[in-house]
């Protein structure tokens, strides 16, 4: 599913990530991790391409991101489903016009995308909540509201940044269940994250970055 | 059909939520046309001045005062033969003067005590092409002599003001060019507030898939509105303009000597909405390409 032959980044003079080889298979469940700036965020971006490799070449799902025109990243990112550390929910808009963005943009008629909405609703624990307003759930809750939005098109891959970061640890928990569940599905799902106690708690494949260098695989 | 229903109503949600920016960008454009509108009816009304103007140019030959009748009858006729002469009339001394004191009070008493030779018998010559300027050049020439003691050629007073017309003409074209630049700047700059506003939502739609086509759509829709609004309030204003403050003027300087002012033709006004639709489309286009081009 994701396949990485001597990919590196650099910022200016700066390595965020050095001549990296790696292979995710279709369907599995993997940790980025490692310590503040060890490349965990570069990673991620790179994949769902709001950053380019300086070298190297970089496969998701047969297709050659680093070669992706601008033009070109919307079908990529259509494919997969993002989760970030501070959620990214629009605070004017309700859980489920939150949730609908994805499918919205893909011109999914609004009976579907109210049907979908409501199940995926149901599946992160957040049935009944459509017409609330983000800022009126808890965090673990409007992390949920991310994931459903991540999920809601059925996309074969899940990044998730820091998902947990924000969150106490039963939130946390609950979070993690969801990305188990989902990864359950069948969709493969890689979570950036430094928190040892999940890690654990879920053991999964772990990717360990250190400067910037994959320290094991 | 169903992205044009999720564009439209992500349009008419952006128009209410962001209802004095919209209101903004609008002033600002019918503004603009407005400035246009007023500045092209001033030029529309001194070019129709000017042709009509043109069509009546002619020269005038005033008579030495005794220079006989029937030498000034048998002139006029030669100058008949000439095939680039319209018409020629004869105004004799009493002619001009019952001219003069039909449209000037109490000049008749003024006329008497000067005595008379005072207005001097003339030939109006007109020419069959009004803008045969060389034919009229061509006769002022000739009538120079002992028959006549002055020539009075209108043709060059209106060529004179012409250049001056042409003058303005670039210096309209100038200034249009700087409103619209202004305009185009303020508009673009207030769009872009809009686009500011709902940047978090326009990452997260980059994020889960969204083309820059469908980011920009709604926009464009803003901008379709303003636009329209805007022209449709420029060219009210316009007309407000042309009532009010236009025709008053007229009748306080008594310009009436072409007829009545005339408000902008409806091809002009037709230009300045599609101007005004131009400008906020074009606005939307540059503030949103400016954002996408910003996030990744």
């Amino acid at each position: 599913m994701i396949r990485l032959y001597h990919v590196t980044k650099r910022y200016g003079d700066v390595h965020a990530l050095q001549d990296i080889n790696l292979h995710v298979a279709k369907g599995e469940f993997c940790y980025v991790t490692g310590p503040s700036g060890a490349g965990k965020s570069t990673m991620l971006k790179l994949l769902y391409g709001a950053v380019r490799p300086t070298s190297g070449k970089l496969l998701v799902g047969g297709v050659d991101v680093a070669r992706l025109k601008r033009r070109e990243l919307p079908g990529l990112r259509r494919n997969m489903g993002i989760v970030f550390q501070d959620f990214k929910l629009i605070d004017t808009r309700t859980v489920a016009e939150n949730v609908s963005l994805s499918l919205e943009v893909i011109g999914t008629p609004r009976a579907d995308i109210r049907r979908r909405v409501q199940a995926v609703l149901s599946i992160v624990g957040l049935r009944g909540r459509g017409d609330d307003r983000p800022q009126t759930l808890s965090g673990g809750e409007q992390q949920r509201v991310a994931v459903a939005r991540a999920i809601v098109n059925d996309p074969s891959i899940v990044l998730a940044d820091e998902p947990t970061g924000n969150l106490d640890g039963a939130m946390a928990i609950e979070v993690m269940e969801i990305l188990q569940a989902i990864n359950l599905r069948g969709t493969t799902v890689l979570v950036a994250t430094h928190d040892h106690g999940l890690m654990q708690r879920f053991p999964y494949r772990t990717l360990r970055f250190r400067a910037g260098r994959l320290e094991s695989a | 059909m169903t992205v044009f229903g999720h564009v439209l109503r992500r349009a008419l949600r952006s128009l209410w939520e962001n209802l004095y920016l919209n209101a903004m960008a609008t002033t600002v454009i019918a503004a603009a046309l407005l400035l246009m509108g007023v500045y092209l009816t001033v030029q529309y009304n001194l070019n129709t001045f000017v042709d009509s103007w043109d069509k009546d140019v002619h020269v005038s030959a005033y008579f030495h005062t005794d220079v006989p009748e029937q030498r000034r009858l048998d002139l006029r006729d030669r100058l008949l033969d000439d095939p680039a002469v319209a018409r020629v009339r004869y105004v004799s001394e009493d002619e001009a003067r019952d001219w003069l004191v039909e449209r000037v009070d109490g000049v008749s008493d003024v006329l008497d005590q000067l005595g008379p030779g005072v207005l001097p018998a003339s030939l109006e010559i007109t020419a069959t092409d009004p803008g045969d300027t060389t034919a009229l050049a061509r006769w002022a020439d000739d009538l120079e002599g002992p028959d006549f003691q002055a020539i009075d050629y209108g043709q060059e007073w209106i060529e004179r003001f012409q250049a001056f017309l042409s003058v303005l003409k670039l210096l309209g074209a100038l200034l249009g060019t700087l409103i619209l630049v202004a305009a185009l700047f303020l508009v673009t700059n207030t769009v872009y507030l809009i686009v500011y506003n709902r940047r978090e939502e326009l990452e997260v739609q980059k994020l889960v898939g969204a083309t820059g086509a469908y980011i920009t759509a709604p926009f464009l829709l803003e901008g379709l509105l303003q636009g329209s609004l805007g022209a449709l309030f420029s060219t009210v204003g316009l007309w407000a303009v042309h009532v009010l403050l236009i025709a008053r003027l007229q009748d306080a300087l008594a310009l009436g000597m072409a007829g009545e002012l005339a408000m902008l033709p409806g091809r002009w006004l037709v230009l300045l909405c599609v101007t005004g639709i131009v400008l906020g489309v074009g606005a939307s286009i540059v503030a949103v390409t400016r954002f996408l081009l910003r996030t990744p």
